[in-house]
């Protein structure tokens, strides 16, 4: 593992509105002998909606699990809001935890608490808010995600879509300003999977929220991204609009737009220079 | 001449040299033994560190805030209340066969009326706890391991830590302590019931009187031998609950990892029960 900052990090062609509020900072992490992340910079900023692209097991899940401390590096730094997330303990993270949602694959619901429950458990949990304006919290984002009245159901008589939904309305019942989604689109038809996509731009709006979304759909990606990055062999090997991708993005990611039957540039990658 | 010819034939011959890829081969194998040996005892360590170190969270938490205590009242139900067939059921036959076995072995020495004191004085000293737990360490230890293994694979356990709430907080207290404070109450049920079957065989089988039965028990049992017998049971309780978070926070996988975590489980919490039962024994005794 050396210590060299990867040289084929981009910078995007288009800087997003707003300060930077995620910064990786050559970011090493190894699994099993093979280095999942090796040395990634990157910085997410406030109000974008980022995607992080890439072909499955290629770490974009690991890269994510970072940002809210969830998995540590073995080397770098990760800064949320400014400050090191790097070597906190659960306590001394909590802070950050707070105004980080994330959304799990599985949607993560507990299944032994009804929807309700499930969406109130963070908001009795951290606040010390009456029963009622709880019951009106759950109502405001079950109706957000397009599915109110549905308080007394448990998570096994929900859909695969609605369990996502719901999974949703229980990250931004405490209005965080960042939400993570793990791969939000995955095991949906293509109608579940542009609904969702369609509330991760409206959440994103609404609640003046920045996204960080990993996925390997493009469909998702084009639909929400303000910038995707693309993560291949341990690095972030373009970082731009989901259109420069399109157009002159890296040959494997190239690949995977014509797979998904995306009409793509045939400019050849050019490794830039960190800086330039 | 011939037997000196006959002893010079008998000579053994040196064994011939082993080659070099014989040798070679020899000590692979030890260096594989003593590789899988080391391995072993790596993992060995790392649990024991792990254990104690959730030991130590939970410690901590069942002092500090936040409590939860409705979820410590309704893990009571869930792990102890619900366990009171099962434990119950065991302790009253248990009570019956020793009521018969005895009677059948010390029939010859006119001994019937030591079946009372030798009941009572084996379940509430030793029957009563081991049973109780090991059962318990069946129904409630495998449970807790399925139950929380089955969340750590969902990722229902990152989805607690990314809501800055604790698992071990949430998860692992309220199961330790239930387990701790249910024990000693189903243990003394147990040992009521298994009385009672000892009771049932003396009267129906033996023919003894109601009387005569419990004037045996009250001759022989002390208080302290109640004491020794519950006090066993809050360390039984925690390393079963202990034991049962820890494989379940411990699982990566699918639904194959969480099943190898249950039975891990009931294994291992079923050891250290016996091994603990046998220092607590000694303990007191030494008291």
């Amino acid at each position: 593992m050396s210590a060299a900052a990867p040289a084929t990090d981009r910078l995007p062609a288009a800087l997003p509105r707003g300060e930077t509020i995620v910064e990786f900072r050559n970011v090493w992490k190894r699994y099993s002998g093979r280095d999942v992340l090796a040395g990634v910079n990157l910085q997410i900023r406030r109000g974008e909606v980022l995607c992080i692209l890439g072909p499955s097991g290629t770490g974009k899940s690991v890269a994510l699990r970072h940002i809210n401390g969830l998995t540590h590096p073995d080397d770098g730094d990760v800064l949320v809001f400014g400050e090191s997330v790097v070597g906190l303990s659960e306590e001394e993270l909590s802070p950050v935890r707070r105004r980080v949602a994330m959304l799990f694959q599985g949607g993560a619901l507990f299944d032994s608490m009804s929807v309700e429950e499930n969406i109130a458990f963070p908001v009795r949990e951290h606040t010390p808010k009456a029963e009622d304006e709880v019951a009106a919290i759950v109502a405001e984002k079950l109706t957000l995600v397009g599915l109110p009245g549905i308080q007394k159901k448990m998570p096994s008589e929900l859909s695969g879509g609605m369990r996502k939904r719901v999974a949703l309305a229980r990250s931004i019942a405490l209005e965080p300003e960042i939400i993570l989604y793990d791969e939000p689109t995955t095991g949906l038809d293509p109608v579940s999977s542009e609904k969702i996509a369609q509330l991760i731009v409206d959440v994103n709006e609404r609640l003046r929220t920045t996204s960080v979304v990993v996925t390997h759909d493009i469909v998702t990606a084009r639909t929400v991204s303000d910038r995707v990055v693309f993560l291949h062999q341990g690095r972030f090997q373009f970082v731009g609009t989901f259109e420069e991708a399109a157009r002159d993005g890296h040959p494997v990611l190239m690949d995977y737009f014509r797979a998904m039957g995306f009409p793509c540039g045939t400019g050849v990658f050019r490794a830039i220079p960190k800086g330039e | 001449m011939a037997g000196s010819e006959g002893v010079e034939c008998a000579v053994p011959m040196a064994p011939p040299e082993p080659s070099a890829t014989a040798i070679f081969y020899r000590n692979l194998a030890w260096l594989r033994f003593v590789d899988r040996f080391g391995r072993k005892g790596s993992h060995i360590v790392e649990y024991v560190g792990g254990l104690s170190q959730l030991v130590g969270q939970a410690l901590a938490g069942c002092v500090s805030r936040p409590f939860y205590s409705s979820e410590v009242l309704h893990q009571m139900d869930e792990l102890g209340v619900k366990s009171l067939s099962i434990t119950g059921i065991t302790a009253f036959v248990t009570g019956g066969v020793l009521a018969l076995q005895t009677a059948y072995s010390l029939e010859a020495f006119g001994g019937k009326t030591f079946i009372g004191r030798i009941v009572s004085l084996s379940l509430v000293r030793e029957l009563g706890p081991i049973l109780t737990a090991l059962m318990v360490a069946g129904r409630v230890g495998s449970g807790i391991t399925a139950e929380i293994g089955s969340m750590t694979v969902t990722e229902q356990v990152d989805a607690l830590r990314a809501m800055a709430i604790s698992p071990v907080r949430r998860l692992v207290v309220p199961r330790l302590l239930a387990i701790v404070l249910m024990m000693p109450v189903l243990t003394a049920i147990a040992d009521v019931l298994g009385i009672l079957g000892g009771l049932g065989i003396a009267v129906l089988e033996i023919r003894m009187t109601f009387q005569d039965y419990f004037t045996s028990i009250l001759q022989q049992l002390q208080i302290s031998d109640i004491c020794s017998g519950l006090s066993k049971t809050f360390f039984f309780g925690f390393e079963i609950a202990a034991i049962g978070c820890y494989n379940g926070l411990q699982v990566e996988g699918g639904a194959t990892a969480v099943g190898r975590a249950t039975t891990r489980t009931v294994v291992l919490a079923s050891i250290c029960i016996l091994i603990s039962d046998f220092l607590l024994t000694k303990l007191f005794l030494a008291i």
